[in-house]
């Protein structure tokens, strides 16, 4: 087994949208930089559980036209995915989006890492224990060879859960069932060719007709299709509500969630298939490692960004990034919940939500920076986590 | 049935939060109606008219405004 080097500048837990952005520009500013991915691949949520469409890239505008929100890192990622799939950017209602495919995601992902000779990355590798020096941080981690550890100067949390507050036995905020944000279950469905609007409305009646008959459950009520790019290949997407005591922490809890996702697909999938000729030949192709969580724990930092923030279009001195994408609220089954800023205003997110209070040489980026349970709803998003995790790794290599 | 209670239908229930001034031939995919909205549509046009929308009668035209909104509704109460 190939020792881990002793000591790095920067050590990123986590390699989902905000820590390959983090890794990858503090690797590019010279840093030695360790990454730190538990499964086999990059990306996250954006490969590990199939959320096919970056969000928040764009800015909000009533004009037709999409319009990179953040420069960097974001667009870097959305030029090298529209090169990919030949896709770009979409109008879906109000919001630009960029569809994305997670085969895609993974390959761009060990493009950017292999391109640096100073990012050592390390897959299969989960964070086990951290822990302050006097240079930094002594780093433990465990894979199937067994535990390891290292140093390194600083040290940024991507993991999107704040495991670094866990580990460290820090304070940190999350918000409790009903309110927190419900997990999405997405797969991929191969032999549907043609799936355009009126075959995606045809689609929802035959749910809503096979609920009506008793046929599916009403969990099928939070199932939505989408096109993935690929020629017969479309990807379905599953609001799950994972029970009043939902918790995104326990493994019990998770469990049932990924079984119930997988159940309720995959009689959806069988049910569509005997009703419908566009479904004749449909089948489950692709289950993702993980259901994709919304929302857990937030760190608390020396600032934090509010709802209000997002709705009045705020903006900061010592703002490292743009949020674009509106509050979107997923706190039940019946569809998201969008609540869009004033004037479709961007507002700024200060380098004190990347910065946890009261700690040195620690950064946060992605989903769990700094915000209360309501600007989380944007800054969420992919399209922002790789904005906050490029500003992270620049932040985190600049005191290096 | 007037297409002004078609809007405030579709905002009291959640499905598309819309302003009081949403013009009765409104673009509704423009507004933001997407397949879980429509969805939930189906279940709540049953649910509060009793009027039961089938596969067939979900098209992009049906939809597309408060007003044909409307006319599909009633034309299924009939």
């Amino acid at each position: 087994m190939k020792p881990v080097a002793e000591s790095f500048d920067i050590a990123v837990v986590g390699g989902g949208s905000a820590g390959l952005a983090a890794a990858v520009t503090a690797a590019r500013s010279g840093a030695r930089v360790l990454l730190v991915e538990r499964y086999g691949y990059l990306g996250g949520m954006g490969t590990a559980s199939l959320v096919h469409t970056f969000c928040g890239l764009y800015l909000l505008r009533a004009e037709p036209g999409a319009v990179l929100a953040n420069p960097g890192f974001p667009a870097e990622i959305a030029e090298r995915m529209i090169l990919a799939t030949g896709i770009g950017p979409q109008r879906v209602g109000r919001v630009d989006i960029l569809p994305q495919h997670p085969v895609e995601f993974v390959k761009i992902a060990d493009d950017l890492v292999s391109a640096e000779s100073t990012l050592e990355l390390r897959l299969h590798c989960e964070l086990t224990g951290v822990s302050q020096t006097g240079s930094g941080w002594e780093i433990r981690m465990t894979g199937r060879g067994g535990a390891r550890s290292c140093h390194a100067g600083k040290l940024i949390d991507a993991s999107g859960d704040a495991v670094v507050a866990d580990l460290l036995d820090m304070d940190f905020a999350m918000t409790e069932s009903p309110r927190l944000q419900r997990p999405a279950y997405l797969f991929g469905v191969q032999g549907v060719t043609g799936f355009d609007d009126e075959a995606r409305l045809q689609t929802v009646g035959l749910i809503v007709e096979a609920v009506r008959n008793g046929e599916l459950v009403k969990d099928a009520y939070g199932l939505s299709f989408r096109e993935s790019g690929r020629v017969g290949e479309i990807f379905g997407s599953l609001d799950l509500h994972g029970g009043d005591d939902y918790d995104p922490f326990d493994d019990f809890s998770l469990s049932g969630l990924e079984m119930k996702g997988r159940s309720v697909a995959a009689g959806v999938v069988k049910c569509l298939s005997r009703k419908s000729a566009l479904w004749k030949n449909a089948y489950i192709s692709h289950w993702p490692i993980r259901a994709g969580v919304r929302e857990s724990r937030r760190w608390i930092g020396e600032a934090t960004l509010t709802g209000n923030d997002l709705l009045k279009g705020n903006r900061f001195g010592d703002e490292v990034a743009l949020a674009t994408w509106p509050m979107e609220f997923r706190e039940n089954t019946r569809g998201p919940k969008l609540r869009f800023p004033e004037e479709n205003r961007p507002a700024g997110i200060p380098l004190g939500c990347l910065k946890p209070r009261g700690v040195d040489g620690l950064f946060v980026a992605g989903r769990c920076i700094s915000t209360d349970h309501d600007a989380q709803a944007s800054i969420r998003v992919m399209g922002t986590c790789f904005a906050t995790g490029e500003a992270a790794g620049k932040a985190a290599a600049l005191e290096s | 049935m007037e297409p002004a209670e078609i809007i405030d239908f579709l905002d009291d229930e959640g499905i598309l939060e819309l302003d009081v001034h949403f013009p009765d031939d409104g673009d509704l995919f423009a507004a933001g109606l997407d397949s879980m909205a429509v969805m939930q549509l189906v279940v709540a046009v049953e649910e509060k008219y009793g009027a039961i929308l089938e596969p067939a009668d979900l098209t992009k035209e049906n939809l597309s405004t408060p007003q044909k909104l409307m006319e599909l509704i009633e034309l299924k109460l009939k």
